[in-house]
């Protein structure tokens, strides 16, 4: 049953506010400080939302965005498949080649790669699979591989921006607006190929002009056998057949009528069948479960202990106040409200995680739609998408794909250290919002 | 029947843990070992460093490391990076790569806890002596050869 708390209906008669705002505050500050496991809290954040009366059940479950859920979902079981055939790596030998291995070239086009990859599948992945291989390639030519950690940080983070399904603030604000696969590519891909552009500049500047590498070095790289990286041509096919069946379904899904999500879990279920047919019982068996068990249930349910939370304040009122507030400072000026949002957007997902704030904006964005009208609501997504993702740039802390590098980076004796990587980091992202706020300036405002 | 009748392989005498690790591997290929007990100046067990630990040194880090490369066909023999890498190592020390925790055998160690332990460790197991100097190392070969000489096979 749907309808609003009242009073009566939330523990000790206390207003739903200040309850809901309660927990809300309580449920932030606790993945703020990582110290429990960040799908614990969002859980107990929602199952408080409801004990307290917030919310019945059916509320906090209609607050849960299925289609995020699913897509998110269904890419994990795809990439999970498709990253044992070897292809990845398959990739960047190949790129390594064609640049006849020249440092510079190379640090370049591994980022176009990771950049492309992070568009197309999640951040994490590109990363997890990208890194060994540059690791190797930086080894063999006997080069510093931190400029390269450096660039597949930021060309993963503006990478992910260009598509719905690049970055989980893209795929929430996707899921909930309606904006489809091709909206994304078209107003959030120039910008993202721009940034990407400008920000090989000042690493070239940095780092890139001094790069050498002696002819003996590169030749080692350039005797890599790609074909050799390639474990499995059967699951290539297969899985690059599906993956790419299922971006067209992205970009066909608003003339066919479908939401992303059922695309992506059907993909999956279609991938997994392939990879069924043939086996026995026990082998099937074998293998689903490795498969699922590499989904990572913990963003999973992190997901959906979050929709139930900002349900909870939403339900209670608290974001219609937050929307108010927002709309009172900027004096319901459409370019400042905007430029505000783009720039705390990416101030704040430099800091922390940027899932919890898109969750939470998006509702209050929801609201403006009373002040503005439905082309001046898409410019405040595109500003919200923008500085979301490429806020995740700012420091280490930005984006999980930035903590996996540097987990790589330390395991490799070369660590990046918390405040240096910012040092260079946040005003490069600075610049990078800057530039937005340019773009935006002059396609939408 | 204790293992003090046994005899042991002697530790390094030249080697501590500051040495080099190159100087470490060529003494092991020099004795043909795999396994080299270390010691402090008071003849007190340090550690044991072993080829096979020296050998994964070599691999690149990339292969080495959680979520890394799972396989280097692709890369070929990679005999200049080998070998690069084994240059690294000596400026680097015996201390970095020696397995310190490890289970010691007591001198008066009974044989079949001698055994016991031999037969779950894949490396041979330091000796230390009542005055907590390491006498040596026993390995499972040693061992089993006693045990032939004792059975009378």
């Amino acid at each position: 049953m749907h309808g609003t708390a009242t009073a009566s209906q939330v523990i000790l008669g206390l207003s739903p506010l200040v309850v809901s705002l309660t927990v809300f505050v309580l449920t932030y500050a606790a993945i703020v400080t990582e110290k429990i496991n960040r799908s614990i809290v969002a859980l107990l954040g929602a199952g408080l939302m409801i004990f307290s009366g917030v919310l019945n059940q059916s509320e906090a479950v209609a607050g849960i965005d299925f289609n995020t859920i699913s897509l998110l979902t269904g890419m994990m079981v795809l990439v999970a498949i498709t990253q044992k055939s070897g292809v990845f790596q398959y990739v960047a030998i190949v790129v390594a080649k064609w640049v006849k291995a020249e440092p510079w070239g190379l640090l370049v086009m591994l980022s176009v790669i990771t950049a492309v990859f992070s568009a197309l599948l999640d951040n994490v992945t590109t990363v997890l699979l990208i890194v060994p291989v540059a690791l190797l390639i930086t080894d063999s030519l006997r080069v510093s591989a931190y400029p390269y950690l450096f660039s597949i940080i930021f060309a993963s983070n503006i990478g992910g921006t260009s598509t719905l399904i690049g970055d989980p603030p893209n795929i929430m604000i996707g899921s909930a607006v309606g904006l489809t696969f091709t909206d994304f590519v078209v107003n959030l891909g120039p910008i993202a190929a721009i940034v990407f552009a400008l920000t090989l500049i000042p690493l070239y500047l940095i780092w890139g002009r001094k790069m050498r590498a002696t002819p003996e070095d590169r030749a080692q790289v350039m005797a890599f056998n790609a074909e050799e990286a390639i474990t499995d041509t059967r699951l290539l096919k297969q899985s690059l057949t599906v993956i790419g069946l299922v971006i067209a379904g992205f970009v066909m899904a608003h003339h066919i009528g479908q939401e992303p999500g059922t695309i992506a879990m059907f993909g999956a279920a279609f991938l997994l069948l392939l990879r069924a047919l043939g086996k026995d019982a026990e082998e099937q068996s074998h293998e689903t479960h490795r498969t699922w068990g590499e989904v990572e249930w913990v963003t999973i349910f992190f997901f959906v202990g979050l929709f139930v939370v900002v349900a909870g304040v939403e339900k209670a009122g608290a974001l219609d106040l937050l929307a108010g507030k927002l709309l009172e400072w900027t004096g319901g000026d459409f370019p400042t409200t905007a430029i505000t949002i783009l720039w705390a957007s990416a101030i704040f997902s430099a800091v922390v995680d940027n899932i919890p704030f898109v969750a939470t904006m998006i509702p209050v964005i929801q609201k403006m739609g009373a002040v503005f009208s439905p082309e001046q609501l898409s410019t405040l997504w595109w500003s919200l998408a923008l500085g979301a993702c490429l806020g995740g740039n700012g420091s280490l802390v930005g984006a999980s794909a930035n903590l996996v590098v540097a987990g790589f980076a330390e395991r490799a004796g070369q660590p990046i250290r918390f405040l240096p990587f910012m040092l260079l980091a946040f005003p490069l992202m600075l610049a990078s919002i800057a530039v937005s706020s340019v773009y935006l300036y002059l396609r939408y405002l | 029947m204790t293992i003090r009748s046994i005899p042991c392989f002697p530790p390094s005498i030249e080697l501590r843990l500051e040495s080099s690790l190159l100087d470490a591997l060529k003494l092991m290929l020099e004795k043909h070992i795999n396994h080299l007990p270390l010691c402090d100046e008071n003849g007190r067990f340090t550690g044991i460093v072993s080829t096979q630990s020296i050998l994964s040194e070599l691999i690149p880090v990339s292969a080495r490391m959680e979520h890394g490369l799972a396989d280097l066909k692709f890369a070929g023999d990679a005999t200049r990076l080998l070998c690069s890498h084994l240059h690294g190592l000596e400026h680097r020390t015996v201390g970095e790569l020696a397995e310190k925790h490890m289970p010691v055998l007591d001198e008066d160690c009974p044989l079949l806890e001698a055994a016991l332990l031999l037969s779950q460790n894949t490396s041979p197991l330091p000796v230390i002596g009542k005055d907590g100097r390491l006498r040596g190392m026993l390995s499972r070969r040693t061992l089993l050869a006693y045990i032939v000489q004792q059975a009378g096979v």
